[in-house]
């Protein structure tokens, strides 16, 4: 039992918390439906104006770009999903010499930043040809996106009864079939919460599309905020109304999938 | 149906040897019960015949066919977990015809065993729940019938009576028994309650420390016991032993230790030092001394009052003993107590390797 005092902090420093993180999304809000006319300053508020949406998406050039970024979100999602359970799978059921070694090796990857490989790998890329191609987005993010697909699908895998493994084996079903169809289904929450994770990383991933692509059809939306951010000039309003473009798929998927996610985020943590 | 053979089986985890030397035949259609305190390797000696630990060394065959190197699938063997590991998204029937449809057996065939099983252990009304709408003992049944409706050459069962309350445990030991005394398939059960072991097993392997300790009927491990663990480990209240000297007498032997003094008229020949274990059905209260040899003097330390019957503990000298009373008794912690020993109750242990000497000694399969 708490204490009506107890309570009362609780609240105060919840609500400070969710304050400090709800402020700027508000700020952006009112920003993007603010009158353009008007002297626009971050976080006030000067007449309303939806149609903003209208002008940063064509100023934005969103059409094509969130195209682009589709094209590469979907595909980096769908390969690391498929990838990233076959090796949680392998690691954390499976015993094989090296399994240890190897797994460290897929450690890496989530442990060396973009920043650190960007160049050199810019350098590969144009080596074999495949700068400013689809490829030079949706490779390398598959490759960081398995390192951690990896490491959570190994965790799950790992917290399964072992017992419901060996059942399926004495009955027999091979490994692929007890995958499939026995531990699967029961792992919804931990691979949508990993596809919504996924997802977000792959949609906001900035860097490697600045470096990696120039041509205009292949640019993802990320990039698109950029135009609104001129050396001399910015259109706060614009920008702001094209962020909100950029992040309204993400906040619709985590609306969607909110309950398996949160779900899967507590799964670790508590025994179901 | 086959029988089991282990032959020279061992099992190490790195520098822990879990399993040692283990020989054991299983006849066919008999219910043997694995028996043992914690890492007695009696678990791991069931997932070795189940295929799912692989074998350091040694042989094991069920039937005539070695299947050290064969997979779990492919051994018709049905385990029965401690945990049960039910499919949880699979209804009840799907669970029971899981393994069946795995064996591409036809349809109808599935349809008709299922429901034989569900029968036969009285869960065809659950058939289309889930296992989460199930309560342990009904989780534990379909889990059983998983097992039967497979109609293995083997069952294997991992403490599945481990999660039940005293009573549904209870209910459930005289349903298996009853269940493989009907389809007389092989039976490998693992327990460390040797009440179970006791009532279930035609014949029972104690284990200890990754060795078999003895195998034999229920009966010959409570009455001749080979050493001193497996006497202390059957029974319930378990044996109570005291060291004491033993020198001949008149042709008596005289049994001398701390607060202890016995002429015991018939004994065997023993060793100048050994162990004496006895049962506490083995040892009463001295009335009027009617059959039993004693008296002996000591404090009672506890009494469990059971209901039906009473057990009380007696500090003598250095040993506690555990004494049997009929009914209840006025006896309280504290109180001095005379009491006696049934002489045919005594049982033997060398006080150095604890094997059993004289009389008592039993048939050891191991060591």
């Amino acid at each position: 039992m708490t204490s009506r005092r107890e309570q009362s902090i609780t609240y105060a420093v919840l609500g400070a918390f969710s304050l400090l993180a709800i402020l700027p999304i508000v700020g952006i809000l009112l920003t993007a439906v603010q009158d353009q006319g008007e002297l626009a300053a971050f976080g006030t508020f000067n007449g309303f104006d939806p149609g903003n949406f209208a002008d940063a998406w064509r100023d934005g050039n969103f059409g094509t770009y969130l195209r682009s970024s589709a094209i590469v979100t979907v595909a980096v999602v769908v390969a690391a999903v498929l990838l990233s359970i076959l090796a949680g799978y392998a690691f954390g059921l499976m015993r094989f010499r090296g399994s240890e070694l190897l797994f460290y090796v897929f450690l890496l990857g989530l442990m060396i930043p973009t920043e650190a490989i960007i160049v050199p790998l810019y350098y590969d890329f144009r080596d074999i040809g495949l700068v400013d191609t689809y490829w030079a987005l949706i490779l390398p993010q598959i490759g960081t996106s398995v390192a951690f697909g990896t490491f959570w699908m190994r965790a799950y895998f790992r917290s399964v009864p072992r017992s419901l493994v060996e059942a399926a084996r004495i009955d027999g079903a091979s490994s692929w079939f007890t995958l499939w169809r026995v531990l699967l289904p029961l792992a919804k929450p931990a691979v949508l919460t990993m596809t919504v994770l996924l997802a977000m990383w792959t949609w906001n991933e900035f860097l490697l599309a600045l470096v990696m692509v120039t041509d205009e059809g292949l640019r993802t939306a990320p990039l698109g905020l950029s135009f609104f951010q001129g050396r001399n000039t910015s259109n706060l309003t614009l920008l702001a109304a094209g962020a909100v473009i950029v992040a309204t798929p993400v906040v619709v998927l985590y609306v969607f999938l909110q309950r398996h996610f949160i779900r899967g985020m507590l799964s670790g943590a508590v025994k179901g | 149906m086959a029988g089991v053979r282990f032959s020279d089986v061992s099992k190490r985890f790195g520098e822990v040897e879990a399993v040692r030397a283990l020989s054991l035949d299983i006849a066919d259609g008999e219910f043997m019960v694995l028996v043992g305190p914690s890492g007695s390797g009696k678990t791991t000696a069931l997932r070795m015949l189940a295929g799912l630990e692989s074998i350091s060394a040694g042989e094991i065959a069920i039937g005539e066919r070695v299947v050290n190197r064969v997979a779990p699938r492919e051994r018709d063997i049905a385990m029965v977990f401690q945990d049960y590991a039910l499919y949880p998204q699979m209804s009840v029937f799907d669970n029971l015809a899981f393994g069946l449809r795995r064996r591409k057996v036809p349809k109808e065939t599935i349809g008709e065993r299922v429901r034989e099983a569900a029968r036969l252990l009285d869960i065809g009304a659950l058939l289309e729940r889930r296992p989460g709408q199930l309560s342990g003992g009904q989780a534990q049944r379909v889990a059983l019938g998983r097992a039967l409706v497979r109609d293995p050459q083997v069952f294997l069962m991992d403490e599945p009576l481990s999660n039940l309350d005293a009573k549904l445990r209870t209910q459930t030991r005289g349903e298996i028994k009853r269940l493989q005394h009907a389809v007389r398939t092989t039976t490998v059960y693992v327990t460390h309650d040797q009440v179970e072991a006791m009532t279930m097993g035609d014949r029972i392997a104690v284990m200890n420390d990754g060795v078999l300790e003895q195998v034999g009927t229920p009966e010959e491990l409570y009455e001749r016991p080979a050493n001193r663990f497996v006497a202390g480990f059957i029974g319930s209240p378990a044996m109570s032993f005291f060291t004491a000297s033993a020198a001949a007498e008149d042709g008596a032997v005289r049994l001398r230790g701390a607060a202890i003094d016995l002429r015991l008229p018939r004994a065997p020949e023993l060793p100048a030092e050994v162990a004496v274990g006895v049962r506490p059905e083995g040892a009463r209260l001295w009335r009027d001394g009617g059959g039993l040899i004693g008296p002996l003097r000591g404090t009672v330390a506890y009494v469990e009052a059971l209901g039906r019957e009473t057990f009380v503990g007696v500090d003598v000298g250095e040993a506690r003993l555990a004494i049997y009373e009929e009914g209840r008794t006025a006896l309280q912690p504290g109180d001095d107590v005379e009491f006696g020993v049934l002489a045919e109750g005594l049982r033997f242990f060398s006080s150095e390797s604890g094997e059993a000497v004289g009389a008592s000694r039993g048939r050891s399969l191991a060591r």
